[in-house]
């Protein structure tokens, strides 16, 4: 075996026996360096003579790629090996929780009113307002509940001076939109808002409630209208498939007057706990606007009608959410707020 | 209502209709019925006599040997712990197995006494405490002498098989709170006739009167006397007493009971006077006196000029439409009466009666107003009444006072009118046959239907009602479900609505929770209110002191709300709540937000984002910057708003193009501790300004093509030398070449001399068209280095 011969398989011997890059290293310095075997080898070269120097050249050349090649190959195989073993290195426990980044939660009132809101947007209504603190005026003149009317005892009133007071109902801004639009057609509104009356806090009543209003006055407006109206709206708030049912009732700006109810979304009308056996619950108040009430802000009676309803938002959201106490809205208890940390 | 079935079946024919069933209907045509309740419960019960009477020793009980059916033979032992029990008494007994409102009567040995059943009193058969005496609570029900042993239909031979139903009347149906207009109601609902008493005209009999009525004002419009010189007081029948009892009232005797049964009958009420205590022979309805009376329940009340009062000869007798006075009481003395059916004014009586805090049966029904006819009905059903039951005679002439005209009310409406309100197409026939069982008396034109509508149904004006009482009693199930057919409308938010939801979205976004909270706060509240929106609005009549006024701030309830959550073991509370606030004339929107600890945590993977002033101010410059305000419009100050309630220097003011828009900062520790809170930063915003401000459109900026350099310094300066001075030094220097300026590090401590800081600034250079030579931005940089030492005696950190 010649001397080129040698070194070659001394070198792959040493290329194959590196267990890591640092021996590789040191093969390649040894065998490739500028002052390995394989350059040692080259410098042989000058003291040959002159015709056997190409055939020797060529020969350390094969080498030097061979061993060249080796090299790379073997460094290859060990980088693939050490990354494997730094991936192992750094396994994690993926089963620790994942980095908390708290989001915010809406009030659940709020939450109710953006739904409606949304809904009877995508009918074509506007989203009114007005002040809390309002004139008798607007509270109940407008809306046909004239001074020492009975029906002033339904609302019980936190009263600041003769004609100002505290609204008891949203019905307030459905009046000062009513005498803003000066007997002009279409009306399709929905006001939300903070009503007021004298109550005393319990699980089921609150001196502060929230209650969100709808009106539509026009040409040829009916009753069935209002039932079609309602019925979208409540299957869009409980779900599909729900049924809607008038009972009559008594407002002072309305007539007819309905009390709503709306086929209990927890048992589908077969009767259970929320409903209390009855298929059906009461959600709301509406009736045909009273001809009255058109006529004292300025429209012809003859000519429009229009509907009104008015949702008490609380009683959504308990019914919604499994609510059992009014309180909890006003108390602000962070373990109710964060249950509602997403829209339904 | 307390509405008696039994009282209603004299009226229509309710065979086959069981109270449920009536309740279920009634409720569906819009009387509410909210409760049913029988007059009395028990099985097994029987009537029995006590035939022996033992007294068991050492024990209040008797032993007793009750027979309990027709032949003497038919006896049982029952133990009785009644002090009224005695032999030859005649008695309820529960035998073993009788399901009483108390539980089941078994039979057991008492004292090793014998015991198959129980002799009951009558509230233990769930009769009202209320309609019994002290005698009957205090021992078992004594029956009368001739009671039939062995029967075994006791309530039916007491009257008491009767149902309540529990009615809700609506304001517009207080004539239903008349039996009679009730009975017309139902009649309506169920298509059956309704008989009323044959009562017409009984009142048109008297001898001529020299009594004398009169009014003095027009609070009185009409009243109706009739003098009745004999009468016999004394009980009332039975079944008058059970009816009264089944509407909640008491019997007193058979003159008063009949007053009261008459105007549960017509909605009219009644008072009946003792003629001998009316001497004068004239009575007057007045209502400019101040004096104090007593009235019949022997309490004295104060009478003010504007109450309508009763007088005879000059003096009171009668708070007019609420209470007779106890002078002119009918007793067993009474010979002879005078009746009274008056309209008083339904404010008038109203105001006295909650003044003088006595709501009575006939304050009420003035209250909600009378009907016109009422005032005869009454009178004609109370000498009907007086002559069969308290032997009356010795009538005098009705007289009349005031205005007792009656214009029939005429409404007219339009089939096609009603279908197109209501959204049906109901026929003609169907309609009519509606109105015509409401006693309405349609008359069809063509398309119009004329209704004539009975005096009581005061609620009837317009064609609107019609169409209301078609729909009820036809009933809803025929109503489709369509949707408005009218020009398209556009539904969207205002500005200003889009604006706080995007609020609300940022807030959520920070991790806050949003609350509400109450509008009514105390004095307290209102005396720390942070920048009121002006003087607070005091309620006329609070509830409460607690909620007296309408908040001019928000600051105390929120921090109220923490302190709650604080309270209950929730740490880290972080709020926001957007609410109106109200000064007088003045309506403030506005926006709280309060952090309790940290806004962000997790100690597992160590991350944590402060609640602190800083977090504040970022939460409120991202806040502004996505609601299209860019950070040049906005300025931070020091506070010098309500400085007792933030920490003088961990608080500023915040303006939005020079108009205020807030406070925000550390609590003071002082107001703090008022809230049990130790460190709390809070900001209330002004909303309003925000609104009005004109928000940046949103537009693209060319991302730069040439590379931007950063150049850090680290200067020492003093300690009072702020950012912003830093920064607006630096932007003194006005090249274009500086993109932006940060400060990443504040320093103080070790290495850095008492009393300075050392503050690390990264400035980014850049220009749009090249890139930057190093010897243009040295350029800059000697300028801005020598500026800052200039103005702020800035040295580089060595």
């Amino acid at each position: 075996m010649d001397k080129i011969t040698e070194v070659q398989n001394q070198a792959l011997e040493a290329i194959a026996a590196a267990a890591d890059l640092d021996a590789l290293q040191q093969a390649r310095i040894r065998y490739l360096g500028k002052k390995g075997d394989i350059q040692a080898l080259m410098s042989e070269m000058k003291s040959l003579p002159k015709e056997e120097k190409p055939a020797f050249g060529q020969k350390v050349n094969v080498c030097k790629q061979v061993v060249s090649e080796a090299l790379e190959k073997r460094q290859a195989e060990l980088q693939e090996e050490a990354l494997a073993a730094r991936l192992v290195e750094e396994k994690i426990d993926i089963t620790l929780p994942g980095t908390k980044h708290t989001l915010g939660t809406m009030h659940p009132l709020f939450m109710i009113q953006q739904e409606i809101e949304d809904l009877f947007i995508g009918m074509g209504y506007k989203v009114a307002e007005g002040p809390e603190v309002e004139l008798d005026h607007y509270n109940f003149e407008l809306a046909n509940i004239p001074k020492d009317h009975p029906a002033r005892d339904m609302q019980d009133t936190f009263y600041v001076d003769p004609n100002t007071l505290l609204r008891t109902h949203t019905t307030a801004m459905q009046m000062r939109e009513l005498e803003k639009a000066e007997g002009k057609t279409p009306i399709k509104l929905i006001c939300p808002g903070k009503v007021y009356r004298r109550d005393d806090d319990d699980a089921t009543h609150s001196h502060q409630f929230m209650q969100c209003e709808g009106l539509v006055v026009g040409e040829h407006i009916t009753l069935a209208d209002l039932k079609g109206t309602l019925e979208h709206m409540a299957n869009t708030m409980f779900g599909n498939g729900r049924q809607i049912r008038f009972r009559p009732s008594y407002f002072p700006f309305t007539e007819p007057s309905v009390e709503v109810d709306v086929s209990c979304p927890f048992c589908n009308g077969k009767g259970c706990s929320v409903c209390k056996g009855s298929g059906w619950i009461e959600i709301l108040g509406a009736g045909m606007v009273h001809p009255h009430v058109l006529e004292m802000n300025g429209f012809d009676s003859e000519k429009c009608t229009g509907f009104a309803f008015g949702i008490g938002l609380e009683r959504i959201a308990m019914l919604k959410y499994g609510i059992d106490d009014i309180r909890n809205f006003y108390i602000n208890d962070v373990r109710f707020l964060k249950n509602f940390d997403r829209f339904d | 209502m307390r509405l008696s079935y039994k009282w209603l079946s004299e009226y229509v024919d309710l065979s086959g209709i069981t109270p449920e069933e009536l309740a279920e209907k009634m409720t569906t045509a819009g009387l509410e019925v909210e409760g049913i309740e029988p007059m009395a419960k028990g099985s097994n019960l029987v009537i029995g006599e006590v035939m022996e009477c033992e007294d068991i020793p050492e024990t209040h009980l008797h032993a007793t040997v009750t027979r309990i059916g027709p032949n003497p033979e038919d006896v049982t032992k029952i133990v009785c712990g009644a002090p009224n029990c005695r032999k030859g008494l005649k008695v309820i007994a529960a035998l073993p197995g009788a399901e009483l409102p108390g539980g089941t009567i078994t039979a057991k040995p008492l004292r090793g006494y014998e015991s198959n059943g129980m002799l009951c009193a009558l509230y233990e058969l769930g009769v009202d405490k209320k309609n019994l005496t002290e005698y009957q609570l205090s021992g078992i029900e004594e029956l009368p002498a001739d009671a039939p042993v062995g029967e075994r239909n006791v309530f039916e031979y007491l009257g008491l098989d009767d149902t309540i139903l529990d009615v809700s009347l609506t304001p517009n149906r207080a004539d239903c709170s008349a039996m009679w207009n009730m009975a017309k109601e139902v009649g309506a609902i169920l298509h059956r006739e309704v008989r009323w008493p044959d009562y017409e005209g009984k009142a048109d009999v008297g001898t001529p009167t020299s009594f004398k009525v009169a009014s003095k004002t027009e609070k009185c419009p009409a009243f109706t006397g009739k003098v009745v010189n004999h009468v016999k007081v004394g009980p009332s029948p039975k079944w008058m007493v059970n009816y009264l009892h089944a509407a909640g009232m008491n019997s007193i005797n058979n003159v008063v009971d009949i007053s009261n049964f008459v105007m549960l009958e017509t909605g009219q009420p009644l008072h009946y006077y003792n003629l001998a205590k009316l001497p004068a022979g004239d009575i007057t309805v007045v209502d400019d006196r101040e004096l104090t009376m007593t009235a019949l329940d022997g309490e004295q009340f104060d009478i003010k000029k504007g109450d309508l009062l009763i007088t005879t000869g000059g003096e009171a007798t009668g708070i007019a439409g609420i209470m007779g006075g106890e002078e002119s009481m009918i007793d067993e003395t009474t010979e002879g009466i005078f009746i009274e059916a008056a309209n008083f004014n339904a404010v008038s009586i109203r105001r006295t009666s909650i003044r003088l805090n006595l709501i009575t049966e006939a304050a009420q029904r003035f209250t909600k107003g009378i009907e016109p006819l009422s005032m005869k009905k009454a009178v004609d059903r109370s000498v009907q009444l007086l002559e069969k039951y308290a032997d009356a005679s010795g009538f005098e002439e009705t007289i009349l006072c005031g205005d007792h005209s009656y214009q029939p009310v005429v409404v007219k409406e339009t089939l096609s009118h009603c279908n197109d309100l209501l959204g049906t197409d109901f026929s003609m026939d169907q309609v009519t046959e509606a109105l015509k069982w409401l006693d309405f008396k349609p008359e069809v034109s063509g398309d119009e239907i004329i209704c004539h509508i009975p005096s009581y149904r005061t609620d009837i004006e317009r064609p609107a009602d019609i169409d209301e009482e078609v729909i009820r009693l036809i009933g809803f199930d025929s109503l489709k479900s369509t949707l408005p057919y009218m020009a398209a409308t556009v539904g969207r938010l205002t500005p200003v609505q889009n604006t706080r939801r995007r609020i609300r979205e940022i807030m959520r976004a920070y991790g806050l929770n949003e609350i509400v909270t109450y509008t009514l706060v105390s004095q307290d509240y209102i005396d720390n209110a942070f920048h009121p929106a002006g003087e607070a609005i005091a309620l006329a009549m609070p509830m409460s002191d607690a909620r007296k006024y309408i908040r001019s701030s928000l600051i105390n309830s929120v921090l109220e709300c923490v302190q709650y959550n604080e309270a209950h073991q929730n740490s880290d509370n972080t709020f926001f709540e957007i609410s109106k606030v109200y000064g007088k004339d003045k309506e403030e929107e506005r926006l709280a937000v309060a952090f309790d600890g940290v806004l962000q945590q997790d100690p597992l993977h160590k991350t944590v984002e402060k609640g602190d002033f800083y977090a504040m101010k970022g939460l409120i410059m991202n806040l502004l910057s996505r609601l299209g305000f860019n950070e040049n419009r906005i300025q931070f100050a020091e506070n010098t708003i309500d400085t007792d309630k933030f920490h003088p220097y961990r608080s500023a003011a915040v303006s939005l193009d020079k108009n205020l828009i807030g406070v925000f900062g550390e609590i003071h520790p002082a107001y703090a501790k008022k809230f049990d809170l130790k460190r709390v930063v809070y900001g209330e915003f002004f909303l309003d300004p925000i609104f009005a401000a004109k928000a940046a459109r949103l537009r693209f900026t060319a991302i730069d093509r040439y590379p931007a350099v950063e150049r850090d310094i680290a200067l020492v300066v003093d300690r009072d030398v702020t950012a912003q001075a830093l920064l607006s030094t630096i932007r003194r220097v006005s090249s274009k070449l500086v993109r932006k300026t940060d400060v990443f590090d504040v320093y103080e401590g070790e290495h850095i001399e008492a009393g300075k800081k050392s503050v690390a600034l990264r400035i980014t250079y850049q220009a749009p068209d090249h890139t930057l030579k190093e010897e243009e931005i040295t350029s800059v940089h000697e300028r801005i280095l020598a500026l800052l030492k200039e103005k702020l005696h800035a040295e580089l950190r060595g």
